[in-house]
């Protein structure tokens, strides 16, 4: 999965040479923290980043794979907005974050003034995909078959997820509805964020679960509903897992990834980033992290500064082309 | 495997030495977290998350489970102590015991939460070993029509909240309504009543507005009205020992709430603070003398105190049997599991017998060594209320300002945090109730989201609400509720006149 994903990447421009300075750190050809590094997860404890954010720090510690200690720091609000605009404001290169792609969405919905681009973008290390469940009794056994019904009436299913409309959960999808032709502005969605949408789901409140595939995946397995589609270009690994048709080969020729890499505040050196680069390729490599992958279900998905850049350039790219074309945003 | 030959399993594991062992670590990790204001038990399960990794899965996750559990403990004693409910499931707490700890019956108030808690949780566990896999289908009943009416339900708890004036409760509770809109509505992702600030974009933290309005204003009150007698030192704490009248007044709120608590806290999103208000609700409805409600009363106390235990166990149920989180914290919980390599949900009980059984089993001695560890402890917290007075509001503060910036680590925070002490302080001097305030807080904002959720799944038809038998029963005994004290007195009116005229 990871080598196609990233094939699908081009090489990689040295968009960053541009924007870091060059003139600081030439002395020595190195740079190392001389200090705790501030691994910050801009949410509250538990949830996505906040765990991603202590697998991580956890596994450097424990592997002693860098010279300081990674201490991870919780700083929830806005969705992000807050922690983002706290580590601008700081500009210290001890100070990074886990992000997702709600960096992108919510820059571009308008609630925070800062985006990927006001960052250094360090690497990418994991990936979930995203599913659309529907009940194990509902009528439709693939995605053509909602996709049709939905196109002769848009109303004929609600989507439930737990991300506002122009979000996450929301966008992924309308991204794909939108390629098979549905009219997806009348299309039913509503949000819940209280972990009663699968509640929803089950009790036939709502018809489709837009959601992460290892959050469906169990529920599936139990046979409690049934999963249409995963967003990734090919099938997953795993004895459950490669069952499971892609959206892409039922004939809907785009993909969603939920990506989760660490990002730096601006204008970091070449030295600094180098580091951190290295510093996360080495803790993807190790068992232990690779047991954690393991147990919840994330994919490797390195990728380097400047193809994390190039690759989040796209995806910015692709998400305002969608919001613009949904009218979640104006033109 | 049966639920006994189950059950024996579950046992081994918490009794063995280790079992007991981090059962205890984790009720009194729980205990403390709970009675310290800012600290809730979703960012004490997080931060564990990273350390037992690794550990055996069915110990480490009843420590956990005891964190949650022994939270829900602990946070009364801040409540009905100081005024300051540092969880939301122990609001209902506060408004009969902190009058009881006024009236130099701290002992006694805190001896009641502590028995309360003990009783709601273990027929909490009784209930959850038995029914866990019928009551699966309970859990997933409810859509949003149906926590509409239940939330319409919790709200009339207004109207019972209010001593004096019942238009001055509803302005209370409108302006409740108006702050809980405010940040990013989740239906259509547009942020309201943020002004363009990103401190708000997330609302406001029901922290910020429990500790201004409760302990905050308390404080300021207590300081400005200090000649008036509110600075002079508490004599004394009381006696721990309940009559046998006392323990026979008690009795019924116990009973009823237990289950009642235990069935609402199945429901996911529902949980131990709507529990501990309808509790509220409901014994104050039921009460020979509804008038004692707010000044002491122990049923007052009881009701939610027995409620929020039996419910925090009762959501356990939806996240063991079906891998649905309820909560914040049992989302947290989740997450626990899933690093430990189990994955909660129907496969649980035959593929991890020993982690589903071992939890609930050690519910028993969890709430056992609760109850343990509490009773003899209460003198000693009780004794805080002795305190020099001006001493003591000191610390007051200093914990508020502490617990609200644990929480988001912003200063903002606290600027509101002054905020809604200085309304908290307006709203006693001209004696608008605080209750109905917080309460509409709570339930407004998933009420408003049901409700709108509910009109764009029938696409805007009111329909919706009474084709669902659940929502309509709910609305019904809404109704009934409403009307009833109403015609009672109608009743009671005709009777009197007709025994004059006899």
């Amino acid at each position: 999965m990871k080598c196609t994903l990233m094939a699908s990447i081009c090489i990689a421009g040295f968009m960053l040479g541009a924007c870091s300075s060059e003139a600081a750190n030439s002395s020595s050809g190195e740079w190392e923290p001389a200090k705790t590094v501030e691994l910050v997860a801009p949410s509250g404890a538990g949830g996505g980043w906040d765990t991603t954010a202590r697998m991580v720090a956890k596994v450097i510690d424990e592997a002693n794979l860098a010279n300081k200690s990674f201490g991870v720091i919780n700083k929830p609000g806005g969705g992000g907005a807050i922690g983002w605009a706290d580590n601008y404001r700081r500009n210290d290169p001890h100070n990074i974050f886990v992000a997702s792609p709600p960096l992108i969405f919510i820059h571009l919905n308008e609630q925070s003034k800062y985006g990927f681009k006001d960052f250094t973008p360090l690497a990418n290390l994991i990936a979930d995909y995203g599913a659309f469940a529907v009940r194990a009794d509902a009528k439709w056994d693939n995605l053509q078959e909602l996709f049709d019904d939905l196109k002769k009436d848009p109303t004929a299913a609600t989507v439930i997820g737990t991300s506002t409309p122009g979000s996450m959960a929301h966008m992924q999808f309308v991204q794909f509805a939108m390629e098979a032709g549905v009219d997806v502005k009348n299309v039913r969605y509503i949000t819940e964020q209280d972990g009663g949408a699968i509640t929803s789901l089950l009790n036939g409140s709502v018809d489709v679960f837009s959601t992460s595939v290892s959050v469906a995946v169990d529920q599936a397995r139990a046979g409690k509903i049934k999963i249409l589609g995963v967003t990734s270009s090919d099938r997953l690994q795993g004895d459950f897992l490669s069952d499971i048709p892609t959206v892409k080969e039922q004939g809907y020729d785009a993909e969603f990834v939920n990506w989760r890499g660490v990002l730096g505040p601006p204008n970091m050196t070449d030295e600094q980033i180098h580091y951190y680069e290295k510093l996360f390729e080495k803790m993807l490599a190790t068992e232990q992290f690779a047991e954690i992958q393991e147990q919840f279900g994330w994919n490797t998905m390195y990728l380097d500064s400047s193809e994390f850049t190039e690759f989040l350039e796209e995806q910015e790219n692709d998400m305002d082309r969608l919001l613009k074309a949904t009218g979640f945003k104006k033109e | 495997m049966g639920v006994f030959d189950g059950l024996l399993t579950g046992l081994q594991v918490a009794f063995s030495l280790q079992g007991i062992l981090f059962v205890f670590i984790g009720v009194l990790l729980g205990t403390i977290i709970g009675m310290i204001p800012g600290l809730g038990p979703i960012s004490a399960i997080a931060i564990m998350i990273p350390i037992t990794y690794g550990m055996d899965p069915a110990i480490a996750l009843l420590m956990m489970a005891g964190v949650y559990y022994g939270s829900m403990y602990g946070g009364s004693t801040s409540s009905i102590l100081l005024n300051a409910p540092g969880v939301a499931g122990t609001v209902a707490a506060s408004f009969d015991g902190y009058p009881m700890a006024q009236q130099g019956k701290a002992g006694k108030a805190l001896a009641i939460s502590a028995i309360c808690s003990f009783i709601g949780g273990t027929v909490g566990v009784v209930l959850l070993m038995v029914f866990s896999p019928l009551l699966s289908k309970v859990a997933i009943s409810f859509g949003p029509p149906e926590y509409f009416a239940l939330m319409l339900l919790g709200l009339l708890a207004i109207a019972s909240l209010s001593d004096g004036s019942v238009v001055k409760a509803f302005i209370s509770a409108t302006l409740g309504f108006i702050v809980v809109m405010i940040g990013i509505d989740a239906q259509t992702g547009t942020s309201r009543f943020t002004f363009g600030n990103i401190n708000l974009l997330d609302g406001i933290d029901f922290l910020v507005i429990a500790l201004g309005l409760f302990a905050i204003a308390e404080v300021a009150f207590l300081i400005l009205f200090r000649k008036a007698g509110g600075l002079k030192d508490a004599k004394s704490i009381g006696t721990l020992k309940l009559t046998k009248d006392e323990a026979k007044e008690i009795a019924g709120p116990t009973t009823r709430q237990s289950f009642l608590g235990f069935f609402l806290g199945v429901l996911p999103g529902a949980g131990a603070t709507i529990s501990s208000f309808i509790a509220y609700i409901t014994e104050k409805k039921l009460a020979k003398k509804p008038e004692d409600f707010g000044k002491g009363s122990l049923k007052g106390l009881a009701g939610p105190e027995t409620a929020n235990n039996a419910a925090t166990t009762g959501a356990f149920v939806p996240l063991l049997s079906l891998g649905i989180p309820g909560s914040g914290t049992t989302a947290v919980m989740l997450g626990a599991f899933l690093v430990l390599g189990i994955q909660p949900g129907p496969l649980l009980v035959s593929e991890h017998p020993d982690v589903f059984w071992g939890v609930i089993a050690s519910m028993y001695i969890g709430n056992i060594i609760l109850l343990i560890l509490n009773l003899p402890l209460i003198p000693y917290l009780a004794r805080i209320l002795l305190i020099p007075r001006p001493l003591l509001i000191s610390l007051v503060l200093m914990f508020c300002f502490l617990g609200v910036y644990a929480v988001s680590f912003n200063i903002a925070d606290l600027y509101l945090l002054l905020l809604f002490g200085i309304l908290g302080y307006l709203m006693r001097i001209f004696a608008f109730p605080a209750a109905p305030f917080i309460l509409a807080f709570i339930l407004g904002g998933m009420m408003e989201q049901s409700l709108r959720q509910s009109l764009t799944i029938s696409g805007g038809d009111l329909a919706i609400f009474y084709e669902s038998p659940i929502a309509l029963t709910i609305f019904i005994v809404s109704v009934l509720f409403l009307f009833v004290p109403v015609l009672k007195g109608i009743i009671k009116k005709g009777r009197n006149t007709t025994n004059l005229s006899a």
